[in-house]
């Protein structure tokens, strides 16, 4: 029992300790592929520092949800990184939900933030509402579908079971196929709901292609120190999730302190390599017009029906 | 030797998986020169399944193969095409008779139909190549569809490319490759209907301004 809780503490520290670096990182990355300096891959922990001891401003139009808003994102988004395996895949919130679970607490962070883009009435907050709308009502079935194309070739919706289960064959990958495709639409999903390039540009402010950014301009002080921390953390989990659902390679198996250890590293040095290859890809493409994501949503939601195909048609 | 015949089969299963991600890449892309890119992409794959089929059936001609496509499909004919491009001065693709999404769905569907009518073929081909057959169906039934759905010539060419990269991967899937004469001939043809259709491009862009090949109907006697 005591295990398990620091256990959960543990995933916990890792989680929030390690998503302003991944954000730093592809910054970095970005900047030398640009041939800049670039700032370092520790800044965003001392903008988070330093946003935490300013003073909030609220527009007086705004209602509780412009306040409540940060903590719901907060909490909703760590919760689902509860459910996802960091450097051990015996993860002790396993009973408390599945993948499905995992879906749907990241919508409702998403739901509260189109609200409160729309809540303090500027124009910009409305317009990164209804785009935001739009990606996020065309990356839910894809995420469902290449979910359920993972979920099926493993035989549970539990994603600590579904990690514990790919590690143990050492290495060997269950079904190339259906993964290939899951993945593929994952990683798709992945750069949409974490308003990365080809969807959104998240280094930008104050540009009529905003989605993201444009919903949280209205935050300042410790609610945008949040949000901030909120969509770090979800870029984290998504990049956990790609690296421990069709590469658990190297994760700790056992509660062994030698194997967390190594765990720890390998899940360090995946989730940095992924964090490189989202930044060439945003120094490679260009953002799509928005009207164009619906193509690049659309491939994604084929890939993950491909996924299920392959297991319903070829393998029944 | 069962161990190292399993993971080759998944490899293979992988690699073919490639080829087909890889298709739809080239169904949802617009710019004519992305489509090339992904097409040498696609045959580079190719290239890696048939050098895999090769090593783990000891059929030593399919490294002919392998190394033919390579130097034909990844080299020469994407670098034919991008000249082609080139002179032709068009860079994205804008009319399509099929929207993108509307497409994608299309090639979703010919996938589900490629799988159902190899489904019962499959257990009994051989176990290296369980989800090859199926994809290779499936990448001819796309590359035929975008022939049809794309107006420009050069990107109906790329789609003759990609069926034809299908059935070559149908081909090796089946049979482990056809008798090293007739892939030559393959080769050979594919290579001269490439620069056949090049210069055909060319002649089009001369006479109509544009290779849309819906022209091509108003000609007259």
């Amino acid at each position: 029992m005591l295990q398990a809780i620091i256990l959960v503490l543990a995933q916990v520290t890792v989680l929030l300790a390690v998503s302003p670096f991944l954000v730093g990182l592809i910054r970095k990355v970005k900047a030398r592929l640009q041939l800049r300096r670039g700032a370092s891959v520790l800044q965003p922990y001392a903008d988070l520092a330093k946003l935490f001891q300013k003073q909030p401003v609220i527009s007086t139009t705004a209602s509780w949800v412009f306040t409540a808003t940060p903590y719901i994102v907060f909490a909703s988004t760590l919760s689902a990184g509860l459910l996802v395996p960091t450097f051990i895949s015996l993860n002790p919130m396993n009973f408390a939900g599945n993948i499905i679970a995992l879906v749907y607490l990241l919508a409702l962070g998403t739901f509260f933030l189109i609200l409160a883009g729309l809540d303090a009435g500027s124009a910009f907050g409305g317009m990164g509402s209804s785009r935001e709308a739009i990606v996020a009502s065309l990356t839910e079935p894809a995420m469902i579908l290449s979910i359920f194309a993972i979920a099926l070739t493993n035989g549970s919706t539990n994603l600590s079971t579904i990690v514990h289960r790919t590690a143990l064959l050492e290495g060997t990958v269950t079904d190339p196929s259906p993964q290939l495709m899951a993945l593929a639409a994952l990683f798709i999903v992945a750069l949409a709901e974490t308003g990365r390039v080809p969807v959104d540009n998240p280094a930008t402010h104050l540009e009529l292609t905003m989605i993201h950014e444009a919903m949280i301009l209205e935050y300042s002080g410790r609610y945008l120190a949040l949000l901030e921390w909120a969509a770090g953390l979800k870029l984290a989990l998504f990049l956990s999730l790609i690296a421990n659902v069709f590469a658990p390679w190297g994760i700790a198996t056992t509660a062994a302190p030698a194997a967390m250890m190594i765990g720890l590293l390998v899940y360090l040095a995946k989730t940095a390599a992924l964090a490189v290859v989202i930044g060439i890809i945003e120094c490679m493409f260009a953002k799509l017009r928005l009207f164009r994501v619906t193509d690049l949503l659309g491939v994604a939601f084929i890939l993950g029906l491909l996924g299920l195909l392959f297991f319903y048609t070829l393998r029944s | 030797m069962q161990v190292l015949s399993y993971s080759g089969s998944q490899l293979v299963d992988l690699c073919s998986a490639l080829l087909l991600l890889t298709c739809f890449a080239i169904v949802a892309q617009r710019r004519l020169s992305a489509c090339v890119d992904l097409f040498a992409l696609q045959s580079a794959f190719l290239v890696v399944t048939t050098a895999l089929v090769a090593y783990l059936t000891g059929n030593q001609h399919l490294y002919v193969a392998a190394a033919l496509t390579g130097v034909i499909k990844v080299i020469i004919i994407p670098r034919v095409l991008k000249k082609v491009i080139d002179r032709l001065n068009v860079k994205r693709e804008l009319v399509m008779y099929v929207t993108v999404p509307a497409g994608l769905l299309i090639c979703g569907g010919l996938v589900m139909l490629a799988f159902f009518i190899s489904q019962p073929i499959i257990p009994l081909g051989f176990l290296l190549t369980r989800d090859s057959l199926a994809i290779a169906l499936a990448i001819v039934l796309i590359g035929l569809f975008t022939m049809i759905a794309r107006q420009k010539a050069v990107t109906q060419l790329v789609g003759f490319l990609v069926l034809e990269n299908g059935l070559f991967l149908g081909a090796t899937a089946a049979t482990y490759g056809m008798p090293l004469i007739v892939e030559l001939g393959v080769f050979f043809d594919v290579l001269i209907a490439t620069l056949i259709a090049g210069i055909y491009t060319n002649r089009l862009q001369d006479a109509f301004d544009s290779v849309d090949t819906n022209q091509l109907t108003v000609l007259k006697e």
